[in-house]
């Protein structure tokens, strides 16, 4: 089964997003700051990484989603946000923001499960 | 060219407008002068018994078609002048009005009898007009000028250097060579003339510190307002992050990510889920608000209504449907002249509204949106058959944070942000929110509301 990383500095989000996607079936590893985020999806190269936008500084998330395209890292990411369409931030995949979906918190399980099964099947395929 | 322009008023577009207005203010005036000059000249007689000799009066009347004719060019010029300091701009106008008028009215004076003239008063007008928009070296230099002229015609009449204009009728005999009115006439008007000059670019002067120090206080007024603003979204936003999380967990009880659920327990997190989702409501709305206060500029492109409708519309369906109530939308617009404005936030205010229309409506209601347009603006109207809105609450209802008194007893959950965030909107698109209750879909039962919002078209299409 697929394995997922999600770093996010919130450890219930990270739970409750766990929790989730564990019980679909996923194999998750999580990490709580950029730094250790990037070490697990380097040493343990996930098939998708789910990722805070904001951590430690307002778009830390944002860097390290450049950091990974920049290490040739062609793994989906999901972005997590909180502030996103209700406030009028469209973000959109991009060279700044080298993200394949977004997620607005607070997280329902049916869209993280169905965007992440999406995601997968399209990176698989490839 | 010259730059006539204060230092303060580089930036500011009121001071153009006001110079701008000023001159238009003149030329209109100086339309009037023509018409009594030519009254006087016509129908001298009116005037005291005064008879003008053929002389004085071809003269005046080529200095009152010069008027005009110059007048015209001015009135027709001012059109096409720019606000920038660095070319012939409508302070230079100023400044060519100024000139032509003295020089008019110095031969005007000189022809209706130079020391005896009693329109040698208006140079004081001249003078106060001059100091108001004028820098001060501009009107000293007008002053002197003034004063040195007027000097050498009644110094060339009293050694009759130059021929005296008397006004038959007027005075019983000349005064221009009687040496001690000469010199009285003359010292008076210079010492008038500098002592206007002084005071009027004194009190000038004053005056543009002053409305500088209320810019400059305003501005301070704005960065504070935004500093607040920033704080508080800071605030709302960290707010919004533990709720989030709370959120997250209610969603995966409640899904049975974590095994079945009693039935009674299920129940209250329900009702748990459904207070969480009203306060993470609440803080969206209130994070739009800030966001939309601290943006100076929003997004300014031509909007298709019919697709942000058809947006908003498929948004608020999933409630309409839960509920029973029926959408009809009915678009009455033939000419569909674009509006200029920012999508996202139009569809903000429409969802808005939609939204409300549906909440406080009963099972099986009815919401009814009508796109219509006069001949210069675009009009959205929803209207439905929900509780309606009491006669006391209805001037409050823009308020934030303010709830209708007849919601509680209805049971609805919201945060009463709604209305005011939409009237920020419309307002931003320089357009009108009016609410009526009850609305023409009235029953027995229900009075219903009406909102009517009122969008003004762009300009160069109509």
């Amino acid at each position: 089964m697929a394995k997922i990383a999600i770093i996010d500095d919130d450890p219930d989000i990270v739970d409750a997003s766990s929790l989730v996607l564990q019980s679909k079936g996923y194999d998750v590893i999580t990490a709580s700051n950029p730094t250790d985020g990037y070490k697990i999806v380097m040493e343990q190269n996930p098939d998708l990484i789910i990722l805070d936008v904001m951590m430690i500084e307002p778009d830390d998330g944002f860097f390290l989603a450049q950091k990974f395209r920049k290490m040739n890292i062609d793994t989906p990411i999901i972005m997590y946000t909180s502030v996103s369409k209700s406030l009028g931030m469209e973000f959109g995949a991009s060279e700044m923001v080298p993200v394949d979906d977004f997620v607005e918190k607070p997280i329902s399980p049916e869209t993280l499960v169905d965007k992440v099964e999406k995601l997968l099947a399209i990176h698989l395929k490839e | 060219m010259f730059n006539l322009v204060p230092l303060w008023a580089k930036h500011y577009e009121e001071f153009w407008l006001t110079i701008r207005k000023r001159n238009l203010w003149f030329i209109k005036l100086r339309y009037g002068a023509v018409a009594m000059l030519l009254f006087f000249i016509v129908f001298p007689k009116y005037f005291l018994g005064i008879v003008l000799g053929s002389t004085q009066q071809t003269a005046l009347l080529i200095i009152t078609f010069s008027i005009l004719i110059y007048n015209l060019i001015f009135h027709y010029l001012r059109q096409f002048l720019k606000h920038d300091a660095d070319k012939f701009n409508p302070l230079h106008l100023s400044v060519l009005q100024m000139i032509s008028d003295l020089i008019a009215l110095m031969l005007v004076v000189y022809f209706t009898g130079s020391v005896e003239s009693p329109l040698l008063l208006f140079f004081v007008i001249h003078m106060i007009v001059g100091s108001l928009i004028l820098p001060g070296f501009i009107v000293y230099t007008f002053a002197v000028i003034i004063v040195l002229v007027f000097w050498g015609i009644t110094v060339g009449e009293y050694y009759s250097i130059i021929p005296h204009y008397h006004i038959t009728g007027f005075l019983s005999y000349p005064l221009h060579q009687q040496f001690n009115y000469v010199l009285a006439i003359n010292a008076s008007f210079e010492f008038l003339i500098f002592l206007i000059v002084l005071i009027a670019n004194r009190m000038a002067n004053q005056l543009y510190v002053r409305e500088q120090q209320l810019l400059e206080s305003i501005d301070k007024i704005n960065a504070a307002e935004k500093e607040k603003q920033k704080y508080i979204s800071g605030i709302v936003h960290e707010i919004k992050t533990p709720l989030a999380a709370v959120h997250s967990y209610l969603d995966l009880v409640l899904q049975k990510f974590l095994g079945p659920l009693d039935e009674v327990v299920e129940e209250k997190l329900i009702r748990a889920r459904r207070r969480s989702e009203e306060a993470i409501e609440l803080i969206n709305n209130v994070l739009k608000i800030s966001k939309l206060k601290l943006e100076d500029s929003f997004n300014q492109e031509e909007v298709d209504i019919a697709s942000i409708l058809a947006r908003a519309i498929k948004v608020a369906k999933v409630n309409a449907d839960a509920k029973g109530v029926k959408l009809s939308l009915n678009n009455r617009r033939k000419n569909k002249y674009k509006i200029l404005g920012d999508p996202f936030l139009l569809q903000i205010a429409l969802s808005n509204i939609i939204s409300n229309a549906i909440k406080y409506n009963h099972m099986d209601g009815l919401v009814e949106i009508n796109v219509e347009e006069d001949d210069e603006n675009l009009i959205v109207k929803v209207c439905d058959t929900g509780i309606g809105i009491p006669k006391e609450d209805l001037q409050n209802i823009f308020t934030d944070f303010y709830r209708a008194s007849n919601i509680k007893q209805f049971g609805a959950e919201g945060s009463g942000l709604g209305l005011s965030v939409v009237k920020q909107i419309v307002e931003r698109h320089n357009g009108t929110i009016d609410i009526q209750s009850p609305s023409h879909l009235a029953t027995n039962k229900y009075p219903g509301t009406c909102v009517k919002i009122t969008l003004p078209f762009l300009k160069k299409q109509i």
